[in-house]
């Protein structure tokens, strides 16, 4: 993370443990990043809901007690989640009346931080979408409807849905390219 | 279109990613089930699989707002919660027990007996309301009200029948003080007295009132009841004094404008069209008058005259000669109403309250209104001076006060901060109260300068006047005696 980022991390944290009304700029900031590392851990999205809102409400009684040694704030997100998640794992276990093989918690200590941050921005980046580009996105994938659902909650043609989904998916694709491009070409512009 | 065979086949993978979302997608794994070129969007597509719901971003958002605004919220109570409990002294605390075990359903939740046979300490519930008593042990100043003679204190328990504890109170002994009956506060209520000595009030809540609805039953019941002497006959606590030029022909205008009354004249001797002192009465209000002069310069003042029919009364009263100040209008803090002003100076704001707002519901005939260039200090030097207390502010963005309303005694003394056309206008009030000279000193001492100390007058009172920081006049009386003009 650069040096700037760091700095009004640090800030924005400050800040929350001064007036805890900010700890809200914290939550938009890692929403989505936080959102992406549960869900891929958790099969279904009511459970990634529950959890995410458990580390967030966590996060927010705690902020006082955090204290920046340098690691990002998210990472201490994320190991709220993987707590909040091996708890999630060993009640079911324990319901189930079975231990289970493995510690989930370890897959998410040696988690790729750039891959949970890539669908972290995928995310934020289907927020931008052109509206009746980004309304079939999410019913498609977050609510899980099928095209003629979709086709008759807009009031358009199967055919026309179709289109849409893959001009969304163009466009996101489009994006990410510009991003890895742009990141590319940072150092260079930098030091060259 | 040649995108509708692409977006079509497309669509088949992402179904079947849909439907199996454990199903591994690894970029050749897409290539060999598709174009190649869609290769690299199948990684988009299997990301989205955990997208999460439109709203629940926002929805946890609110969430977490709620809890922050509820914990900014809880730290403004006080850390611990303090309880007040009465602790009875009684002469015979067994029996005391037994007792309120009967009269009031009491129930025995510890006792710590005293190797004299004494009870050191007993805790009692009654309907969740916990009572602390003790024997009496007067050689260390804990006495009972048998040896004390009495207690001052009485103890409200609000019960759910008042009618039936009422009956279980006095069948096991005790006395009735006053009998169960409904309460102006809302309340059904008696008292009894124990035969311990303790005075119980029982209730039950019947309506729920504000602060303002019981003090409106209040007067009702005591307007009913003989108003204290200390008033003169058909005055208030407060009545506007209206010092003014051409006296003789205000009398004649409010009689033909508002249907006042005239009760009583005082001319100046040698001088027979000068008012000397007159009272005149609209609806249940009284005005008293006097002719300026050089001792008493003109101190006219807003009357707010409250009426029927706002606009009928306007329209006498510009008839009469008044001028239009402010024509009618709905006002949305609760009345209909204008301002004229008369020929000698005085603002009335003629006005009806709207129906269903209270702010002016208890309002009589005739309310004086001060307009004061610091209204806040003005209420508060009232407050001091003469025992009032401020019953409705309404304050305006940047601090000024556009209604206020003070209660002095019986009656409301409105006021606002002077604006625009409503400048600061020192007017004279007449105040009847208790002591005439202990109100002349604390009005003193509250910043007021004297315009004469308190004297016996001929007609029956006692009387001062003070001056207060603002210019206003206040006379301020007890009546002392009926005199016959």
């Amino acid at each position: 993370m650069p040096p700037t980022d760091a700095h009004d991390e640090r800030l924005l944290i400050a800040a929350a443990q001064k007036d805890p009304a900010r700890f809200t700029d914290l939550y938009e900031e890692h929403f989505e990043r936080v959102y992406a590392f549960v869900a891929r851990r958790l099969r279904n999205r009511d459970d990634a809901e529950d959890v995410t809102s458990e580390v967030f409400r966590d996060a927010l009684a705690n902020i006082g007690k955090f204290e920046y040694r340098g690691a990002p704030f998210a990472s201490w997100l994320y190991r709220i989640a993987s707590n909040a998640i091996a708890d999630r794992w060993q009640h079911a276990a324990r319901e189930q009346g079975a231990a289970l093989a493995g510690d989930p918690a370890d897959d998410s200590t040696h988690a790729n931080p750039e891959a949970v941050e890539s669908r972290a921005r995928l995310f934020r980046q289907v927020a931008t979408l052109p509206a009746d580009q980004r309304r079939v996105i999410e019913m498609r994938f977050a609510e899980g409807r099928s095209i003629a659902e979709i086709a008759r909650e807009i009031g358009r043609s199967s055919g026309a849905v179709k289109q849409l989904q893959f001009r969304a998916i163009q466009n996101l694709r489009a994006s990410i390219e510009k991003h890895a491009g742009a990141k590319a070409k940072k150092p260079v512009g930098k030091h060259g | 279109m040649a995108n509708n065979t692409q977006s079509e086949q497309f669509d088949k993978i992402v179904s079947a990613l849909l439907a199996r979302p454990d199903a591994p997608v690894s970029r050749a794994e897409a290539a060999r089930r598709a174009d190649r070129s869609l290769a690299p969007v199948f990684e988009i597509v299997r990301d989205l699989r955990e997208l999460p719901r439109p709203n629940f971003k926002a929805r946890l958002k609110a969430d977490l707002e709620r809890r922050i605004s509820m914990a900014s919220s809880a730290k403004a109570v006080p850390e611990s919660r303090v309880t007040a409990t009465p602790y009875l002294s009684v002469r015979g605390a067994s029996a005391a027990i037994s007792f309120y075990e009967k009269a009031l359903g009491a129930t025995e939740v510890s006792r710590i007996d005293q190797p004299d046979g004494r009870i050191g300490h007993a805790e009692l519930n009654i309907g969740g309301a916990r009572i602390y008593l003790a024997d009496e042990f007067p050689e260390i100043g804990f006495k009972s009200p048998e040896s004390l003679g009495g207690s001052p204190i009485h103890i409200n328990l609000d019960v759910p029948d008042v009618d039936e504890s009422a009956r279980r109170m006095v069948a096991a002994g005790a006395t009735v003080v006053r009998p169960v009956k409904d309460q102006f506060y809302g309340d059904r209520s008696g008292q009894f007295l124990d035969p311990f000595g303790y005075t119980w009030t029982l209730s039950t809540r019947k309506e729920d009132l504000s602060p303002e609805e019981m003090q409106r039953r209040a007067d009702t019941e005591n307007a009913a009841a003989p108003p204290p002497k200390f008033i003169r006959e058909g005055f208030r606590t407060v009545t506007p004094y209206l010092i003014i030029p051409h006296a003789a022909d205000w009398v004649d205008f409010v009689k033909q404008a508002f249907g006042a009354e005239e009760h009583f004249r005082a001319k100046r001797p040698g001088a027979e069209d000068v008012i000397m002192h007159a009272e005149v009465k609209i609806g249940d209000s009284m005005i008293e008058l006097a002719e300026a002069n050089p001792q008493f310069p003109a101190t006219p003042c807003t009357l707010l005259l409250r009426v029927t029919d706002p606009d009928a009364v306007y329209a006498r009263a510009i008839e009469g000669g008044a001028t239009a100040f402010d024509p009618v209008a709905d006002h949305d803090y609760g009345s209909r109403g204008g301002t004229v002003q008369d020929t000698s100076g005085n603002r009335w704001h003629i006005f009806t309250p709207t129906p269903g707002s209270d702010l002016f519901a208890t309002f009589r005939t005739v309310t004086p209104h001060l307009y004061a260039g610091e209204p806040v200090r003005l209420i508060e030097f009232i407050e001091k001076a003469f025992g009032g207390r401020e019953v409705y502010r309404a304050e305006m963005p940047g601090g000024g006060i556009p209604h206020a309303q003070v209660r002095i005694g019986d009656s409301i003394v409105a006021l606002a901060g002077g604006r625009g056309p409503y400048t600061p206008m020192p007017s004279t009030l007449h105040l009847y109260v208790r002591d005439t000279d202990a109100m002349y000193e604390q009005a003193l001492a509250a910043g007021a300068t004297s315009i004469q100390p308190p004297a016996d007058q001929p007609y029956g009172d006692r009387s001062a006047g003070v001056t207060d920081p603002f210019g206003n006049r206040w006379f301020i009386a007890t009546h002392v005696r009926d005199v016959a003009f």
